[in-house]
C-alpha cells in the first residue's frame, strides 16, 4: 500500500512536471510570462540567449525562459545579483518549468534593462552544447 | 611663437588628419563613441572612453552591442540625483535606452570636464569622460564630494584628465 501511495505520488509529480513542460515548451508561454522586450527596452532576441519571457513578479531572478528563432525553448535562465549572494539571502524554490536540462551554463553578466546591476546568469539548457548554436544569432 | 599640440592639429588641417588619424577629437569632424561590450555581456564600455574636443563640436553616441540596450547619461542631479560632474553652466544630457545601431548627439559649448555614465551598467564601471577645449579652472573636479556615492568600479575606470589632455582620444584599456 505503502509503495503504491509513492507509486501514485511520483506519477502525480510526473504529470505536473510534465504538463508544466507542456506549457512553456513553445512560445510564448502561457501567462503569467510575458516577453521581456515588451517590458523593458532590450532587444527582442538576444545573441547567445534567445528571445526572451518572464514573469515580472519574479524578477530579478527569473526564471527567464529562452526560445530560438522557431519558437522551441531553448534554456531557463535565472539572474542573480552578486550583491545578493551574501549570508542573508537565498534564492529558494525557484521554478523550473521547461522540463529535462542537458548541461548548465553559469557566467557573469554586467546588467541590462529588467536587472540593472552585475549579476550571475545560471543557464539550464534544455538543449545539447551543439544546438545552443539556435540562439547564437 | 611656441604651437602647442593643440595648436599644431587645429592649425595642421591635412597634416593633422595624416599623421594623426586616431586623435579624431581634434578634427572639426563629429567624434563617435561606441557603446560595446564582450558577446557574453560579461564586459561593458564606451570606446572611447575619453576624448578631448572642442567647444562647439558634437559627440554622437552609438550602441554597437547587438545583446543589450545602453545609454549615455550626464553626471549630474538632475539625472536620477546623481552627482554633479560636469560645468553648472552646461545643460545635463540623458540619452534614455539605445537600441543595437541607434544613435544619440551632444554638442557641446560650455568649456570642461564631463562625466557621464550608463544606467544599467554604472556598477559594471561602463562611464566615460569629455574634456571640452580644456578643464575649467576652480570647475568640479576640485571640489570636495565630487564623487558623491559613485560605485568603485565607475572611479576607477575614468581617465584621468591628464590623460586625456596628453592623448586626445583614450581608448579602454
Amino acid at each position: 500500500m505503502k509503495e503504491l501511495a509513492l507509486a501514485v505520488a511520483v506519477t502525480t509529480a510526473s504529470s505536473f512536471s510534465a504538463m508544466a513542460a507542456s506549457d512553456v515548451v513553445k512560445s510564448p508561454p502561457a501567462a503569467p510570462y510575458e516577453q521581456v522586450s515588451k517590458l523593458v527596452k532590450l532587444p527582442d532576441f538576444l545573441p547567445g540567449m534567445g528571445q526572451l519571457f518572464v514573469d515580472p513578479a519574479t524578477l530579478p531572478a527569473g526564471p527567464f525562459l529562452a526560445y530560438d528563432h522557431d519558437g522551441k525553448l531553448a534554456s531557463t535562465i535565472y539572474m542573480l545579483p552578486i550583491k545578493e549572494l551574501n549570508p542573508d539571502k537565498r534564492f529558494d524554490n525557484l521554478a523550473a518549468p521547461g522540463g529535462n536540462v542537458d548541461h548548465v551554463d553559469v557566467y557573469y553578466n554586467a546588467g541590462h534593462p529588467g536587472v540593472p546591476e552585475p549579476h550571475v546568469h545560471v543557464v539550464l539548457w534544455h538543449t545539447s552544447a551543439a544546438d545552443e548554436a539556435r540562439v547564437a544569432k | 611663437m611656441r604651437l602647442t599640440r593643440r595648436e599644431i592639429l587645429c592649425a595642421g588641417g591635412g597634416f593633422a588628419a595624416l599623421t594623426l588619424s586616431s586623435s579624431v577629437a581634434w578634427t572639426d569632424d563629429i567624434v563617435d563613441i561606441a557603446m560595446k561590450a564582450r558577446d557574453d555581456g560579461s564586459q561593458v564600455w564606451f570606446d572611447p572612453i575619453g576624448v578631448l574636443i572642442k567647444q562647439g563640436q558634437t559627440v554622437r553616441w552609438t550602441n554597437l552591442n547587438p545583446g543589450n540596450s545602453h545609454t549615455t547619461t550626464a553626471y549630474s542631479p538632475k539625472n536620477f540625483g546623481r552627482p554633479l560632474r560636469m560645468p553648472k553652466a552646461a545643460r545635463p544630457w540623458a540619452s534614455d535606452y539605445l537600441l543595437p545601431n541607434e544613435t544619440f548627439s551632444v554638442t557641446f559649448t560650455e568649456r570642461g570636464v564631463y562625466d557621464y555614465f550608463c544606467i544599467p551598467h554604472e556598477h559594471a564601471g561602463m562611464v566615460g569622460r569629455i574634456i571640452v577645449g580644456e578643464p575649467a579652472k576652480n570647475g568640479w573636479t576640485q571640489l570636495d564630494g565630487a564623487n558623491g556615492d559613485l560605485p568603485e568600479e565607475a572611479l576607477e575606470a575614468f581617465p584621468t584628465v591628464e590623460e586625456i589632455m596628453a592623448k586626445g582620444v583614450v581608448l579602454r584599456a
